[in-house]
């Protein structure tokens, strides 16, 4: 699994979005958890939530892919959080998703290199996979993500 | 092999001595004649000697061993010290302190010994009448730090399997070093990174243990085949009587009670300990509901436990103020000596402890402070003597527990501020009403703490411009302290700090509104008022609410952070927090008590508001934001 061109891959779905992250960059994947409102902070912001004493940030994954809300159900009870490494300084992020879907190994060279697929902005798009016959894209997590850290 | 990672103790323990160096040259400077000080600085030089050339630092080995030799002279010679001697050994020391900050930092080419140097030798020289069959100290070529051969000779031989036989080596040096200063090693540290490096190497060491317990505690450094160890080598210099275990001086001397331990490590069991009681806080309301007795009783032993650890805990992080107290001296002194003033500086409080976290940033400011008093404060001795004073000026530097905090003041008896002349400054450039007709402590300090605003005659060199309290009055506020001050014209000035002992646990007031907790520090909180209990005004176009004749605006929190759901309630409470002479008031829906919050930072999104100084874990588990006084008031 550690050969190079290897990857692993995270996979995940956001609304109707099949998304993954580089399993590398994932610390952790909780329940959701309850968050508190950081006033002012971008409408993408879920809030800070305590991870085992630690506070972090967490990122709404459907509003920042701009996917449709899911429904209520899913709304405050249902979905997960992933912890995500981001930017050099690999702060901790939390990234909510709908369902955790699958973890493989992609040779990296397989990932084929296009633009995005309709619908997702393409700069934050790695690559495009392939899973069980459906097209995923590989998120790039710190172009998503940094901006919505400051500094 | 890396050696960096010593690097940073190799630091820690040099700055340690050379502060050492520093209070003893200011104690020889006071008592010249006296040679006390001498074996105490002869053994802070030799150890930082040892420790650099360990990291194969030649220029603070050689740069070390030249002020040794001189100090060797000396007191051999046991020659009083002459000013020229102490302002060398002072320069030299600095030079030293330069050399290790940039040597640890892989910069040690940039440096310049040369001139240092060679007034070191020359002095040596100079004192150093060659008595008959006196041998003469041995002054050795830069480029070979440690040709003299002190101490014993032990060889040491790496097992031959053992893997990173480089990094098992500097861990053999380092078991070495805690029993005393080690040279000489062969072949250079440098060179256990090479791969022709075989694990077997050789050093000599200060150190009176016998044979068999160096021996064993080398042997404990793991991988280790043999080493033998030899007797000591005549021809050097006899090793350092006085460089026993115990020693004020020798670090690392012999078994200590202390070790060092990374902040990092303390931040993350302080996080560990506020989430215990967060539980323990929940387990508590589970015991309660369920009313048996054997839960409650686990619940409680919980709580007494956990009680316990955090004041362990919070009790390890403490750090006696003299850590940093102990460069103050110096300073003083020199800024003293640049003006022509004279002064008289004392420290009292020293044992008092302070969270390190708070302590690491209290340096500068009180640095500020305290050139300020030199500066501006203590009056040339001629001045001193007209005015009926006695020449040589005070400065005392205090720290004081009380309660929960830590009150720190630098008094001066100096001329003291001119409230007069502030005032007509303060009026010209508008930072007081036209026709105030005199400063209050309070307004004299906003008006000092302008930036940019000075009363110095003459801008000089030492501080001036009076950036100084600017710059302390925005740390200290930013510790959650307070900064007062205290003048008497031509009596002195004195500045009061209070900090809290701790950063990590403070007590809170905590509100909410609408759906959403918020926590707001006592430290700043003057009062609580019910708002439409007194009569809203409109002042400058901000409402406000007049209480006993001072007018305090309203901040609203609903508004100001944007909650939307429900309605406010008829009747909201206002919390007074003041800051200075600045007052505010927060208007929330409700109350929800008192308790004490442990503080923690988060990575604020962009755009947050800047009215947060953290958060903090509720009982129930779920985050509140801490609302920041200085970003409402």
């Amino acid at each position: 699994m550690s050969d190079a061109g290897v990857v692993r891959l995270l996979v995940f779905r956001v609304g109707g979005l099949l998304c993954a992250a580089e399993a590398e960059r994932v610390r952790e994947i909780l329940p959701r958890l309850a968050t508190t409102r950081i006033p002012g902070a971008p409408p993408a912001v879920a809030g800070l939530v305590n991870v085992r004493g630690t506070l972090v940030t967490v990122v709404e994954g459907w509003r920042a892919l701009r996917q449709p809300e899911p429904p209520a159900s899913n709304g405050t009870q249902g979905g997960t959080t992933v912890l995500l490494e981001v930017g050099a300084g690999r702060k901790v992020l939390g990234f909510t998703v709908d369902e955790v879907v699958d973890l493989l190994a992609a040779d990296a060279a397989a990932l084929e290199r296009r633009a995005a697929l309709p619908g997702v902005d393409p700069t934050l798009v790695r690559a495009v996979g392939r899973r069980a016959g459906q097209l995923f894209v590989v998120l790039d997590t710190d172009a998503l993500l940094t901006p919505i850290l400051s500094s | 092999m890396d050696l960096s990672q010593y690097a940073e103790l190799f630091l820690a323990e040099s700055r340690e001595h050379l502060s050492a160096c520093n209070q003893l040259l200011l104690e020889w400077e006071r008592h010249p004649a006296g040679l006390t000080p001498v074996s105490g600085l002869f053994r802070a030089v030799h150890t930082v000697k040892g420790m650099a050339a360990t990291m194969g630092y030649a220029r603070v080995t050689d740069l070390a061993h030249r002020m040794e030799n001189l100090l060797d002279v000396q007191r051999r010679g046991a020659h009083p010290a002459t000013d020229e001697l102490l302002q060398l050994l002072f320069r030299a020391r600095d030079a030293l302190e330069r050399a290790v900050e940039l040597s640890v930092v892989g910069r040690e080419r940039e440096l310049d010994v040369a001139a240092i140097v060679a007034d070191l030798e020359q002095a040596a020289a100079r004192m150093a009448p060659a008595r008959p069959g006196e041998r003469p100290v041995p002054s050795p070529e830069p480029t070979e730090p440690e040709p003299e051969a002190a101490g014993r000779l032990v060889q040491v031989t790496l097992r031959p399997e053992a893997p990173l036989k480089g990094g098992r080596a500097v861990l053999v040096l380092k078991r070495a070093q805690a029993l005393g200063a080690v040279h000489a090693v062969t072949p250079p540290v440098t060179a256990f990174e090479a791969d022709e490096f075989d694990g077997r190497f050789s050093f000599r060491l200060d150190a009176t243990a016998a044979a068999e317990q160096i021996e064993a505690a080398l042997k404990a450094a793991g991988d280790v085949a043999h080493v033998t160890v030899g007797g000591a080598e005549a021809g050097g210099p006899a090793p350092e009587p006085g460089a026993t275990p115990g020693d004020a001086g020798a670090v690392g001397g012999g078994p200590s009670r202390h070790i060092r331990v990374d902040l990092r490590r303390l931040d993350g069991l302080m996080d560990l300990i506020g989430e215990l009681i967060t539980v323990r806080g929940r387990l508590n309301q589970l015991a309660a509901e369920r009313r048996d007795p054997a839960v409650d009783d686990v619940a409680i032993q919980v709580s007494r436990l956990s009680s316990d650890l955090q004041a362990e805990i919070l009790q390890a992080r403490m750090t006696p103020v003299w850590q940093v107290f102990d460069r103050f001296p110096r300073l003083v002194r020199d800024v003293a000596r640049e003006l022509g003033k004279q002064v008289a500086f004392r420290v009292e409080g020293k044992e008092i402890e302070l969270d390190r976290a708070i302590l690491d940033e209290l340096g500068d400011p009180l640095m500020h402070l305290l050139r300020n008093a030199v500066d501006h404060g203590i009056e040339p001795p001629a001045e001193r003597r007209r005015r009926g004073k006695p020449p040589e000026g005070e400065v005392v530097l205090t720290a004081q527990r009380e309660r929960a905090s830590v009150t720190i003041t630098v008094a001066d008896d100096g001329r003291g501020v001119d409230r007069r002349k502030i005032l007509e400054r303060a009026q010209r450039e508008g930072v007081v009403d036209a026709h105030a007709d005199a400063l209050t402590d309070e307004q004299l300090l906003r008006v000092l703490a302008r930036p940019g605003f000075s009363t110095a005659e003459a801008v000089t060199s030492v501080s001036g411009r009076g950036v100084g309290i600017d710059v302390a009055m925005t740390r200290i506020r930013a510790l959650g302290g307070t900064i007062e001050i205290r003048s008497e014209l031509g009596k002195g000035t004195t500045f009061v700090l209070r900090l809290p002992v701790t950063l990590a646990i403070v007590r809170a007031i905590m509100a909410s509104v609408g759906p959403e907790r918020y926590a707001l520090p006592l430290t700043y909180v003057a009062e609580t008022v019910e708002f439409g209990a007194v009569t809203t005004t409109m002042v400058e176009g901000r409402e406000a609410i007049v209480l006993r004749d001072h007018v305090v605006p309203l901040v609203h929190l609903r508004r100001l952070l944007g909650v939307t759901s429900d309605r406010a309630p008829a009747r909201a409470p206002i919390i007074v927090l003041e800051l200075g002479d600045r007052r505010a008031g927060v208007v929330v829906d409700g109350m929800l008590g008192q308790q004490e919050i442990v503080v923690k930072g988060f990575d604020a999104p962009q755009g947050t508001l800047p009215v947060f100084s953290g958060a903090t874990i509720m009982g129930d588990g779920v985050p509140a934001l801490i609302l920041d006084a200085a970003g409402l008031v």
